[in-house]
């Protein structure tokens, strides 16, 4: 260790225990902290309006569905197609509660922290046994089991009629000590809500990563061969990263029904799994804060260039369908450049810009 | 001095601002509008033209000066057909302030009720689904519901068919969309319409219907009433074509008479099934190009005024989508007649009154558009049209169907 | 039963435009295990590109059927020369994303045409009457498909057992190192693959386009159908995506003819291929023809 604890210009660790810190120097915990509550500051000092605010919360629910994502394809290595069918499976725990209780029942509109952890444990349940295939199964044909597995939760959900057929089935809001929760306070209140469950989340994951549980994922996704010879069981790792990527997306279709006010199937489709991939990928396979990146770049750039359609729409006539072919092409090709040139996605750069800060002013 | 300066900056940008606002009321007001739906992505080929029929008659709007001085500015979002973007754009349309909102799909009309009811913000969708109504006030389908669409051809199918109970197989799109009908058609039959349905089929991606087609033929069926969207059913008739299964005349013994909803039909069929589309039946509330009238001509001249090319000029979603902003203009244009501040309030209780001497009548529909509390179907009467050489004409004079009041 | 022989006889025309789709598919994996999700926007732009040439320039339709393969060819080889070259060796997940996004880039320019939101159907070429035969009967076009789908196989088989070309693909599927010390030029392969994946789209845009008319929507959405064949030949087998395709087709009529409607059940051929799919993976995980690599976990 240092001698100055408040700044290290390299790794001083002489003990393992000094590695699994969270926090190598104060100022990375000063900065961590200070960054913290600048995010739950920030809401009362400015006035945000309403759309902003939903897609604020719209890029904190991707946060925490991609955690989980990142968990089985980043970290352990499983591609899963079928992320947004784990993310239905708790928003449609929340429903299934709204069906049968009615859309106002004290356990909906109170108990809601119960319901978001149920809503996990659901998803949690169903991915294990999405993942049971991996037992057998490897790479890509693992890939299609997920995507087997969205296919069905599709045709469940939109065929029966439990689930109102797919159409949206109702959550009321919910009551915090102030009352129930009126129009304008929703997505603030929900905002707070979504920080404490990514943050909470984003510890669990870093202290997961620094224990076996979280380490053998990484050794599976590695040489399972190797894993094997050291005494872990890959098969059962692989439905445990399934299991516990399921957890988060649950938590993730529940904070999403919670938020949109109702589930229906719409949200939840093949075209939402891929871009939860996009997402994780763009941020950056693997690494924790690319989770964190990715959802914010993908839903920002969707924003912008929704703006930038819409000037384009007002220079050209509408009958060149310039505008409207613009959205799915730039969107397009900001991907597959960002992937062309950046493959190991935006966790890259903050890595090159943390290490850069971290010996400058030399270079390296 | 430099106080002095200071002021005399302060006092000259009041001024320009307070001349730019004088400036801004001479030049009348201008009132915002929004529209959110999938010009790309799934049912872009009805999204596309219904987006360019709104946005051509709110330009003819202000090109013309019917509001006198006063312009509409209608933003146009494209969703993709995705809810938790119309929920993103309605949020955003709020905080411009829209005073009227025109959404489209049947999911996300579901899904944004009660945002609509809690905002009290009059709605119009282009999804003519009957639930859309359900528990909801602020709702309003600019035509008759795909359940008395679907009634309206069972009762056609009644009156028309020669022979004992006629026997009835429904097509339908897999999801609420499809299924809606079908229980107010076998409600129907259940309050006493003579007919027997037989199986409801819900169509994949399917290349052949062929054996589809065999079976129904074998349990008797006569006619298909179909709700979903063309695709399906020009592959289905292009089958049945072949098989030669389509009647030549309405109800022809041995063969199978087609039928369909709003969104099955117009030349956007014809174009996928050809030839096969011929003696298809169709139910609107709308008036299509290729029947002359003043309703047409409106349209064509519409679409030739703001260059769009013939597709979409002959396309019934041009007409949906232009018939829809006529209401919303139409409203707009009546609060201001009573000298009324131009609110969503107000624009709600101007859709309410639009009923009896004040119905609403307009050359791109079949019939008046009539709304009350207890009405929120636009126009009520609907027209058959079948397929002729290519072309869809009227079959018989408008009609409403008389068991959607008796299933209630 | 002359029911049950149509199922059967649909099934098996159906599945083989399945495997004409799928085969697309293969013909990448095969060489640089990528999947392409991108390939229903090249099957639709196949087909869009034939209309063009028939519908708007005038082009006999045989001529445009196969001048559509020709440029479909160079299309995707362009395709994976602009965007895939640079993506040698980066990890698969990078590149199948990278498929993803090409997706959005082709939906965008195909929204630019007129033919993103605007229906069309090819001119009529073949007779309309049927080929009957003790009860069960297919349409000219289908059977057309199904020939179109037999000599593109059989052409494909031939080209990867027979020819230098051919070979040098398999080899590289197999080690791309060894392929490399031994000359073979692993980037031409790889655009050769997407070529050859392009010029078989292009055919089974044109069938397809051909029974449901052309509608982007409908045409791009067989990329997603397509899958379950796919994987249940074994992804890197062409034989494997024949039989695959015939049997999901196969079982798609039976789900559709026996199930539903019966015991409330409706819409079953969408999911069932799907469920099958994921019971013959948990006991044959390589799909019915795919290689083993002989591996325990």
């Amino acid at each position: 260790m240092s001698t100055n604890r408040w700044l290290a210009t390299g790794n001083y660790f002489t003990s393992y225990r000094d590695e699994q810190r969270i926090f190598f120097t104060h100022l990375d915990r000063t900065i961590f902290t200070f960054f913290l509550s600048l995010l739950f500051v920030w809401p009362l000092l400015f006035a945000v309006s309403n759309k902003y605010m939903l897609v604020i919360d719209n890029i904190l629910i991707a946060i925490v569905a991609i955690i989980g994502l990142n968990i089985v394809t980043g970290f352990a290595g499983l591609i899963s197609i079928g992320h947004a069918a784990f993310v239905g499976i708790g928003a449609y725990t929340v429903a299934s509660f709204s069906r049968t209780l009615g859309d106002s029942h004290v356990i909906i509109t109170h108990a809601w922290p119960l319901m978001i952890i149920l809503s996990g444990l659901m998803g949690a349940i169903f991915g294990a046994i999405v993942g049971l295939p991996a037992m057998r199964l490897k790479h890509l044909y693992l890939a299609i089991a997920t995507l087997s597995f969205q296919m069905i939760f599709s045709w469940t959900i939109n065929f029966l009629e439990f689930f109102n057929q797919g159409q949206t089935i109702p959550v009321s809001r919910v009551f915090w000590f102030t009352g129930k929760l009126d129009r304008d306070e929703h997505y603030l209140f929900w905002y707070y809500v979504l920080l404490v469950v990514v943050v909470l989340s984003g510890f669990m994951v870093r202290n997961l990563l620094r224990t076996r549980y979280g380490r053998c994922l990484s050794a599976v996704r590695d040489n399972d061969r190797a894993a094997d010879a050291m005494g872990m069981h890959p098969g059962l790792t692989k439905v445990y990263a399934f299991g516990l990527a399921g957890f988060f997306a649950g938590m993730a279709g529940a904070l999403h029904a919670y938020v949109y006010r109702g589930a229906g199937f719409e949200s939840f489709t093949l075209h939402h799994s891929i871009t939860y991939l996009a997402m994780a990928i763009v941020g950056g396979l693997g690494t924790l804060n690319g989770s964190f990146w990715g959802p914010a770049a993908i839903i920002t750039l969707e924003l912008q260039v929704e703006t930038l359609a819409e000037h384009a729409g007002q220079i050209f006539p509408s009958s060149w369908n310039l505008a409207t072919a613009l959205k799915p092409f730039s969107f397009g090709l900001v991907i597959v450049l960002f992937l062309m040139f950046e493959p190991r996605g935006i966790a890259n750069w903050w890595r090159i810009v943390r290490s850069y800060t971290k010996l400058w002013p030399f270079r390296y | 001095m430099k106080n002095r300066k200071r002021m005399t900056v302060a006092v000259s940008l009041t001024l320009i601002v307070l001349f730019a606002f004088t400036f801004q009321a001479q030049a009348g007001e201008t009132y915002k509008l929004g529209l959110s739906l999938a010009i790309t992505g799934p049912t872009s080929d009805a999204g596309d033209p219904y987006s360019k029929g709104v946005e051509d008659y709110f330009n003819y709007v202000n090109d013309m000066k019917l509001l006198g001085d006063d312009k509409i500015d209608c933003t146009i979002r494209d969703d993709q057909y995705k809810t938790d973007v119309t929920k993103r754009n309605f949020e955003d349309f709020l905080d411009m302030g829209i005073v009227f909102y025109l959404n489209y799909s049947t999911g996300s009309t579901m899904a944004l009720k009660k945002d609509f009811d809690e905002e009290k913000m009059p709605t119009i969708p282009a999804s003519f689904h009957a639930g859309n109504l359900e528990g909801s006030t602020y709702i309003f389908l600019p035509i008759a519901t795909y359940s008395a669409q679907a009634i309206g051809l069972a009762e056609y199918i009644v009156k028309n068919h020669k022979g004992d109970t006629p026997k009835v197989a429904m097509y339908i799109h897999p999801s609420a969309f499809g299924r809606g009908p079908v229980s107010d058609v076998e409600k129907a039959v259940a309050a006493g319409l003579k007919m027997e349905i037989v199986e409801v089929v819900e169509h994949g991606t399917d290349l052949d219907n062929t054996a589809m087609l065999q079976r129904l033929k074998s349990k008797g069926v006569q006619y298909i009433i179909s709700q979903t969207i063309q695709s399906p059913v020009a592959t289905m008739l292009k089958d049945a074509s072949r098989l030669g299964l389509i009647a030549k005349t309405f109800g022809e013994k041995g063969k199978i008479t087609f039928l369909g909803c709003h969104y099955t039909g117009g030349n956007d069929l014809v174009a996928l099934a050809g030839p096969a589309a011929e003696n298809f039946f169709w139910t609107t509330s709308y008036i299509v190009t290729s029947e002359p009238g003043p309703g047409t001509d409106f349209q064509l001249s519409l679409a030739k005024k703001y260059g769009r090319d013939e597709k979409t000029a002959n396309s019934h979603n041009y007409i949906n989508g232009a018939m829809v902003a006529q209401v919303a203009s139409e409203c707009i244009l009546r609060a201001k007649k009573k000298g009324l501040k131009i609110t969503k309030e107000s624009l709600y209780e101007e859709l309410l009154a639009m009923n009896g001497a004040n119905e609403f009548k307009t050359v791109t529909t079949v019939g008046p558009v009539t709304y009350s509390k207890t009405d929120k179907q636009g126009v009520d009467t609907l027209q058959l049209y079948a397929v002729k050489n290519g072309e869809f004409k009227s079959v018989g004079k408008p009609f409403i169907p008389e068991y959607t009041g008796k299933i209630k | 039963m002359s029911y049950f022989f149509q199922l059967v006889v649909s099934g098996i025309v159906v599945g083989s435009i399945y495997a004409l789709a799928a085969l697309g598919f293969v013909l990448i994996y095969k060489s640089s295990k990528v999947l392409n999700i991108a390939h229903g926007q090249i099957i639709a732009a196949g087909a869009f590109i034939a209309y063009a040439l028939t519908g708007m320039a005038g082009i006999p339709i045989y001529l445009s059927f196969f001048l559509s393969m020709v440029i479909t060819f160079f299309l995707a080889m362009s395709v994976e020369r602009i965007f895939l070259r640079r993506l040698i060796g980066e990890p698969i997940i990078s590149v199948i994303m990278v498929t993803i996004g090409l997706m959005s880039i082709l939906d965008g320019l195909i929204f630019l045409t007129p033919f993103g939101s605007v229906n069309f159907s090819f001119p009529r070429f073949l007779p309309r009457t049927l080929i009957s035969f003790g009860g069960v009967s297919i349409s000219w076009t289908q059977l057309v498909g199904v020939i179109v789908t037999a000599v593109m196989i059989g052409g494909f088989s031939w080209f990867f057992k027979k020819s230098t070309v051919g070979i040098s693909m398999r080899a590289v599927s197999d080690d791309q190192f060894a392929s490399m010390s031994v000359g073979i030029s692993v980037p031409r392969v790889f655009g050769l693959a997407w070529a050859t994946a392009g010029l078989s789209a292009a055919a089974a845009g044109v069938i397809i386009g051909n029974i449901t008319g052309l509608n982007f929507e409908t045409l791009q959405a067989f990329g997603i159908t397509v899958f379950p064949v796919v994987i249940l030949g074994g992804l890197d087998s062409i034989l494997g995506a024949v039989v695959a395709g015939i049997i999901m087709g196969i079982i798609q009529q039976f789900a559709s003819g026996y199930l539903d409607g019966n015991w409330g059940l409706n819409g079953t051929a969408e999911v069932l291929p799907y469920i099958i799919l994921l019971i013959i993976l948990l006991f044959k995980p390589h799909g019915l023809f795919g290689i083993h690599e002989i591996e325990r976990v």
